[in-house]
């Protein structure tokens, strides 16, 4: 994953952001583009984010959490997609984003989904889709990807979001999903229909990949949760 | 380095960083904000493909026809389908062309923007990438433009500062040019005051300045008021006023010599008769207090002339340029009688008068004038005696005629003596140059014409005549000359004007020119003098007094205008050589001269002993009858 100094920099006083202010003048100036900077994440921050949003119950999920990825970190893939799968399909009840937070399509971060301990279809992928990569699964092979989803035997058919992990990019992908906890290779989802799908590659390419000072994160709902994400140390 | 030219550097450092950092921050900017725009549109356009792409069946040709369509009726540059081992399957693109933009421009400032990249699926399966990348030639058109601007509006707020430093350095300029000026005038002992400027740190400079030059010109008016009293003790007569006689015979010996206006004039002699008999009937103090009445009567009549004390009871007066004998014999009896009058006892009071011409001898006039005095008194007490003037020896004896013969003459060309004036070393200083006019077939000193040249008003066109003279001797023989200028020419700005012409005609031979006028006229015409002084000295002529003694104290005044040298009077300086108190005057003078940077000259030395007395005291040049240039005979 990625991050920019410049956002380290802004939890770190105003000296350091009057230095990272001229260092980015200096380095925009002689073009040298701030390239993607592999993601460090920051328990601290995460439990202090954690604490002062939703107490100390909070930040004994994040605790969980923290030390599912330490468990994690050395085993197999398969361990490590089911595992995840499982945590996240435990902890976070299924409801709609207008009930969690007052608005259709609110994407939250793994810490809100936690914090909440609810969430809808996204705020599952997207959870998954982080802590996967933070235990070291390639950003490629991970695509979050919109289906459309026949609920039972009925014929009643909603948008969804599940995460799929393609081993290869031509491979067919396996789908973690919370609305069947078992992770199944795509073909056998005959209750899901692919619509289209997408990962955070390229999206911090080119000079600008500061979270809050670039505008065009703000514009887009997938680029905000990422930047809300670093905000609370994810990234 | 200058002060100014450091003021404008840094002006001009200030300018280039104040603009240049905006310029480039500007163009950055505006390249970054263009860069996003673009890379957003690659991004969605990509996305937005992708998105209607994988809706569609996955026939090659229908792909194939989507991306033409895109790519033909969209700004794009590249539009390229990759399958997911991303091997190439369809690719569309365009030219780059950047017209309108200078190449080194588009070097400079070459955008890195990514591709805008998706993912087409094809049921559960990525079925290929789609790469997008816009055209962004406009973009540097609109950055080039951009910076045109820029550079325009800079460069405008660039020459306005500009012209607002210029302001500013101008202000600060003047004051500090006088500020300099003014101290390199007190360098050159020249202590003059100037207006205190606005900018305060200057003003305090200044005003330090104006404080010295002030403590400097009180001193000296204080060690010259000194001087003047010791010459007063040692020329005057402590009863009355009036100079003694051995002053009074200087006086009249220097006057029969003059080579200028005043060379002709009338001496008359008042007797108070039986001074002994006086003394007992009135008592000793009234006596004096006659004697002192009578003096100021004559010197009210004087004015500009002398009064002398001959001895206990006789009083010479001198009054030069003065012809009418008729008149000042009037306005002696007019002043005296009444004094006399007043008396308790009767006062006999004959006097005597006569006229006096160039080059007559002292015992001749005075000799004479006692003649005629002592038949006056045996005419009668209050008998007045007008000397016939049956040997007079005049050129010409008309007005009209002097007139024609002295415009002929100057017309026809001046000639110039030589008195040389040599410094302490015995090298030549300048020349004294007095003018020699042809009249009547035979060159004639000025002391014969210039009284006449003075009463006809001709002072002008013959300084005039004198200068052409004198720089044409200098052009021919380059050795430095002085040149007297008439009080009256002095005082016309005509004159002065035509007097800058033609020194601004030969600036060469100008600065060998040394001016000078006589110690009364500048002293009475302080102004008209200053003015003089700044005019001739633009043009590195050097500027002098004559004829100094009497006026000496208030010469002080005058220490700031930058006088090169001083001549004292022939009356101070002859027989310096054997009067102790005369050498502590002239001491004094000479000192006080060098304390401003002024050379002292002694006027009429005519001895050698003279001489030698003069350059131990401390003068720095002499001039005179004994006086000669070396291999001169």
């Amino acid at each position: 994953m990625t991050n920019s100094h410049s956002v380290q920099d802004r939890r770190l006083g105003r000296r350091r952001f009057l230095a990272a202010l001229g260092s980015t003048i200096v380095a925009g100036a002689f073009g040298i583009n701030a390239g993607p900077v592999a993601g460090n994440m920051d328990p601290a921050q995460l439990r202090r984010s954690m604490r002062d949003q939703y107490g100390a119950s909070g930040v004994e999920v994040i605790d969980e959490w923290l030390s599912l990825l330490d468990r994690l970190a050395d085993r197999n893939l398969d361990t490590q997609l089911r595992e995840v799968n499982d945590f996240f399909n435990r902890r976070i009840e299924w409801v709609d984003d207008i009930d969690v937070w007052g608005q259709k399509d609110y994407w939250a971060t793994p810490l809100e989904a936690l914090g909440k301990g609810r969430g809808d279809c996204e705020d599952y992928s997207i959870a998954k889709y982080i802590t996967l990569t933070q235990l070291g699964v390639p950003v490629a092979t991970l695509r979050m990807i919109y289906v459309k989803a026949r609920l039972g035997r009925s014929d009643t058919t909603i948008a969804h979001m599940v995460l799929g992990y393609y081993e290869t990019p031509s491979a067919e992908p396996r789908i973690l999903d919370n609305l069947q906890p078992s992770i199944v290779p795509a073909r056998q989802r005959t209750d899901l229909e692919p619509v289209f799908s997408f990962n955070s590659e390229g999206l911090w390419t080119g000079s600008s990949t500061s979270s809050k000072a670039d505008p065009v994160a703000r514009l887009s709902r997938w680029r905000r949760v990422l930047a809300r994400m670093t905000e609370q140390g994810f990234l | 380095m200058s002060l100014i030219k450091q003021l404008w550097l840094t002006i001009l450092a200030i300018l280039l960083i104040a603009f240049g950092g905006s310029l480039f921050i500007g163009i950055t900017t505006t390249k970054q904000a263009l860069e996003q725009e673009v890379r957003i549109k690659n991004a969605d356009n990509a996305n937005a493909l992708a998105l209607s792409m994988s809706q569609l069946s996955k026939d090659p040709t229908e792909m194939e026809l989507l991306i033409a369509a895109q790519f033909d009726t969209g700004h794009y540059r590249r539009i390229e389908l990759r399958d997911p081992e991303g091997n190439i399957m369809e690719s569309r693109e365009a030219e780059e062309s950047i017209e309108g933009v200078p190449g080194w421009f588009v070097d400079l400032t070459r955008f890195s923007i990514p591709a805008g990249e998706a993912v087409i699926q094809d049921g559960w399966q990525q079925y290929a990438t789609i790469e997008i990348e816009t055209q962004h030639s406009y973009a540097y058109r609109s950055l080039w433009r951009s910076t045109l601007q820029l550079i325009g509006w800079f460069g405008i707020a660039a020459i306005i500062s500009a012209l607002l430093a210029w302001w500013i350095v101008h202000t600060i300029r003047r004051p500090l040019q006088a500020v300099i000026d003014q101290a390199r005038e007190i360098g050159r002992r020249r202590f003059t005051t100037s207006k205190a400027p606005a900018t305060r740190e200057l003003r305090d400079v200044v005003m330090a300045m104006n404080q010295l030059s002030s403590s400097v010109s009180g001193m000296l008016s204080q060690e010259s008021e000194k001087l003047d009293q010791l010459r007063r003790r040692l020329q005057h007569d402590s009863t009355t006023g009036a100079t003694n006689r051995e002053h009074f015979m200087r006086l009249l010996e220097t006057a029969l010599k003059r080579e200028d206006d005043q060379t002709a004039g009338i001496i008359a002699m008042v007797r108070v008769s039986r001074l002994n008999e006086l003394n007992e009937q009135l008592g000793r103090p009234a006596t004096d207090q006659l004697l002192a009445q009578i003096a100021a009567a004559l010197r009210s009549v004087a004015q500009n002339g002398h009064v002398g004390r001959l001895n206990g009871s006789d009083f010479a007066v001198l009054i030069p340029e003065e012809e009418d004998l008729e008149a000042v014999s009037q306005r002696l009896t007019e002043r005296l009688h009444p004094l006399l009058d007043d008396q308790s006892v009767r006062v006999a009071l004959p006097m005597a008068l006569r006229r006096y011409r160039h080059h007559e001898t002292r015992a001749t006039v005075l000799s004479s004038l006692d003649g005629e005095l002592a038949r006056a008194e045996t005419q009668g007490d209050r008998a007045v005696i007008l000397a016939s003037d049956d040997r007079e020896n005049v050129l010409f004896h008309t007005h009209e005629a002097w007139r024609d013969a002295l415009v002929h003459a100057i017309h026809e060309g001046i000639s110039l003596a030589h008195y040389p004036v040599l410094d302490d070393q015995g090298h030549l200083l300048h020349f004294e140059a007095p003018s020699r006019l042809r009249l009547r077939d035979s060159w004639q000193p000025a002391g014969v014409f210039m009284p006449w040249v003075s009463r006809l008003g001709l002072n002008s066109e013959m300084d005039l005549a004198v200068v052409d003279a004198a720089l044409h001797t200098i052009a021919k023989d380059n050795t430095p000359i002085a040149l007297n200028v008439s009080p009256r020419a002095a005082n016309d700005a005509t004159f002065i004007a035509a007097l800058k012409a033609r020194l601004q005609a030969a600036p060469e031979a100008a600065t060998q020119l040394w001016f000078e006028v006589p110690e009364i006229m500048a002293v009475n015409h302080m102004e008209n003098f200053r003015t003089l002084c700044r005019e001739l000295q633009r043009f590195g002529c050097r500027m002098g007094l004559e004829h100094v003694g009497p006026e000496f104290s208030k010469i002080a005044q005058l220490h700031d205008i930058g006088l090169i040298y001083l001549k004292i009077d022939a009356s101070l300086v002859n027989g310096a050589d054997t009067s102790a108190d005369q050498q502590s005057i002239l001491r004094g003078m000479a000192t006080l001269c060098h304390s401003i940077g002024i050379k002292a000259i002694a006027e009429g030395v005519a001895t050698e002993a003279e001489h030698t007395c003069l350059l131990d005291i401390g003068f720095d040049g002499v001039t005179g009858p004994a006086i000669r240039l070396a291999g001169d005979t």
